[in-house]
C-alpha cells in the first residue's frame, strides 16, 4: 500500500483538511494508478493517468462526454478485457499488486473490485437469487449462511426493509431506484474492497438519487468507492476527492471542496461552472 | 466578471452581470451620498442635509434587491467556484455599502444642529477626512468593477492613513473642547461625524477583502498597522 503522504507534495494533490475534518493527505491509497494509457484500436482514449484513490473514501470522476472517465473506471476492473483490440498499459496497484498484469486473475479482481452500471440490470430471477447468484459463483455456502449473506447485502444496500417480504418475487418488479440498490447489493454481496459506480443515478428520480447518495455515504465506511457522474452537484455532495478529466487526460485531482470552490486549473473552472472552454 | 469565458446558459451570465451592476450602482450612490453629506456640512444647508438623509432609503432598497437576487441565484443556479465567490461577495459587499450609506446619512443629519450654532474652525479637518474616505470608496469600487485584487489591496493598506487622519481630528476636537466649554456641543457632533467617516474607511477595507477573495479564492491576510490610537489608554499622555 502506498502511503499518500508520499504523493501529498505533488502538484494537484490536496493536503489540507477536508470539510469533514479528515486530512486526506493522511489517508492511505487503496489504488495507485501510474502512467495508465488506454487504446481503443488506434484511438488513444486515456493518456498517462496517475492518481491515488484514497482508501474508504469516495472519489468522483467528472468530465464531459467522451473524456475517458467511464473508460478509466472500466480499466479499474479490467472489464474492457471482454472486447478485442482494447489494451491498457501502465500500472494500477491494488494492495501491492498490479491488477493490469495479465497474471492477475480476472475472477480474483472482480471479487475485489465490484461495479454498478448506469442502468440497473437485475437478472430475470428472484430478488434473493439476484444477490445469491454472484456469491455462489465465488463461494460454497450453506443455505442458512447464504440467507444471512443475502440479508446482509440487502441491508447494506438499504433495500432490506422494502423487499424482505418478497424475496421470492421477480426483481424485475422493483422500481428503478430499488433495482439500482439491488445491483449495489449484488456488488457488495461479494465483499469487494473497491466499488465502482458508473453514473449510478442517471436513470433515477431525485428521491431515488438521494437514497443512493445516502447509501454511498454509508458504504464508504467499508469500501473504497469510485463514482463516475455527469451530475456535478452529485460529485460535490458525495465525494471526498474529485478528478476532472478532459480528452483522455487527468486535468486536476484534488479535494472535492477545493475543486468546487477554487480549482487550480482554468479548464476545470470552465467545465464545472458551465462555460465555453 | 473575472472569467472571460461565457456561460453556456446565457441568462446565467446576464443574472450575474445584473448583480455586479447593482453593486456598482449601490457604490456610486453611497459615494454620492458621502460627498453630498460633506458638502452640506460646509454649506450649512439644512434642507440639502435632509435630502441626503431621505436618499438613504434608495440604498436600502438596492440592498434588498441584491439580497433577493443572491437568494434567487443560489437557489436556481447553484453557483460554484468563481461564480459562487462572486455571488457570496456581492451579498457581503452590499451590506458594507448599505452601512456606508447609513454613516453618510448620519453625517448629514448631524450637520443640521451644527449649522444652527456659530461655525467653528475645527470643522475643517472633517473635509480632509471625508476626502480620504471618499477616495478609498471610489478606488475600492473601481477595483471591484475591474476585479483588480492588487488595487483592492492598495485600498486595504491605505486605511491606515484614514485612521491617522481621524486621530488628528480627534485630538484637535478635544483641544477645542478643553479651550471653551461652549465648543462642546458642536465638537461632540463633529466627533461623531469624524467617527462615522472613519468607519466608512473600515467598510471600504471590508469590500477590498471581498474583492481579494473573489479573485484569489482565499482571505486577504497580511499585517496591517492600525493608526487610530484614540482608544489607547495612553492616548492623552504626552
Amino acid at each position: 500500500m502506498t502511503n499518500m503522504n508520499e504523493v501529498a507534495s505533488q502538484p494537484g494533490f490536496g493536503t489540507s483538511p477536508h470539510a469533514s475534518g479528515v486530512d486526506l493527505g493522511q489517508v492511505p491509497a487503496k489504488m495507485t494508478v501510474r502512467d495508465v494509457n488506454f487504446h481503443y484500436g488506434d484511438f488513444h482514449a486515456i493518456k498517462s493517468i496517475a492518481m491515488d484513490v484514497p482508501e474508504k473514501k469516495v472519489t468522483a470522476i467528472i468530465g464531459p462526454s467522451g473524456c475517458g472517465k467511464s473508460t478509466l473506471l472500466r480499466i479499474f476492473n479490467r472489464i474492457y478485457a471482454i472486447y478485442p483490440n482494447l489494451r491498457a498499459s501502465g500500472e494500477i496497484i491494488l494492495d501491492g499488486e498490479n491488477i493490469l498484469d495479465p497474471k492477475y486473475s480476472l475472477n480474483r479482481l472482480r471479487s475485489k473490485v465490484g461495479m454498478v452500471f448506469q442502468k440497473p440490470v437485475p437478472f430475470p430471477m428472484t430478488i434473493f437469487e439476484n444477490v445469491a447468484y454472484g456469491i455462489r459463483h465465488h463461494e460454497k455456502l450453506s443455505r442458512s449462511e447464504m440467507e444471512s449473506r443475502v440479508e446482509q447485502a440487502l441491508r447494506g444496500a438499504a433495500l432490506w426493509d422494502e423487499v424482505k417480504d418478497k424475496l421470492k418475487q421477480s426483481a424485475l418488479g422493483l422500481s428503478g431506484g430499488q433495482q439500482q440498490r439491488l445491483c449495489i447489493a449484488r456488488g457488495i454481496a461479494l465483499k469487494p474492497e473497491v466499488l465502482l459506480l458508473d453514473e449510478p443515478t442517471s436513470a433515477l428520480d431525485p428521491i431515488a438519487t438521494s437514497r443512493i447518495e445516502q447509501l454511498v455515504e454509508e458504504l464508504k465506511k467499508d469500501f473504497t468507492i469510485v463514482i463516475v457522474t455527469h451530475n456535478m452537484q452529485q460529485a460535490a455532495r458525495c465525494s471526498d476527492m474529485t478528478a476532472f478529466m478532459y480528452m483522455g487526460e487527468l486535468i486536476e485531482f484534488d479535494r472535492t471542496e477545493k475543486i468546487f470552490t477554487k480549482p487550480d486549473k482554468k479548464q476545470t473552472e470552465d467545465y464545472i461552472t458551465g462555460r465555453f472552454g | 466578471m473575472n472569467n472571460p469565458h461565457e456561460h453556456i446558459i446565457k441568462s446565467y451570465d446576464s443574472e450575474l452581470k445584473r448583480l455586479t451592476g447593482e453593486i456598482v450602482r449601490m457604490g456610486e450612490l453611497a459615494l454620492a451620498q458621502l460627498e453630498a453629506a460633506i458638502d452640506v456640512v460646509e454649506r450649512r444647508d439644512e434642507r440639502a442635509a435632509q435630502r441626503v438623509v431621505d436618499n438613504d432609503d434608495a440604498l436600502d432598497a438596492l440592498e434588498q434587491e441584491v439580497s433577493q437576487d443572491v437568494v434567487r441565484l443560489l437557489a436556481l443556479r447553484a453557483p460554484i467556484a468563481g461564480d459562487l465567490r462572486n455571488v457570496f461577495a456581492a451579498l457581503r459587499i452590499a451590506a458594507d455599502i448599505e452601512r456606508i450609506g447609513d454613516y453618510a446619512a448620519n453625517v448629514a443629519k448631524r450637520s443640521i444642529p451644527l449649522s444652527r450654532v456659530a461655525p467653528i474652525t475645527a470643522a475643517g479637518g472633517l473635509a480632509n477626512l471625508a476626502e480620504l474616505a471618499a477616495d478609498q470608496l471610489r478606488n475600492v469600487l473601481k477595483a471591484y468593477d475591474e476585479q483588480d485584487a492588487e488595487a483592492a489591496y492598495e485600498v486595504w493598506k491605505s486605511d491606515a492613513d484614514l485612521d491617522e487622519a481621524y486621530t488628528v481630528v480627534f485630538r484637535a476636537l478635544l483641544t477645542y473642547m478643553m479651550e471653551d466649554p461652549r465648543n462642546i456641543t458642536p465638537c461632540t457632533h463633529l466627533l461623531f461625524m469624524a467617527k462615522n467617516i472613519e468607519r466608512i474607511g473600515d467598510h471600504a477595507t471590508n469590500i477590498a477583502e471581498n474583492v481579494w477573495f473573489v479573485v484569489h479564492g482565499e482571505p486577504l491576510v497580511a499585517p496591517r498597522t492600525k493608526r487610530d490610537t484614540t482608544a489607547s489608554p495612553d492616548f492623552d499622555k504626552p
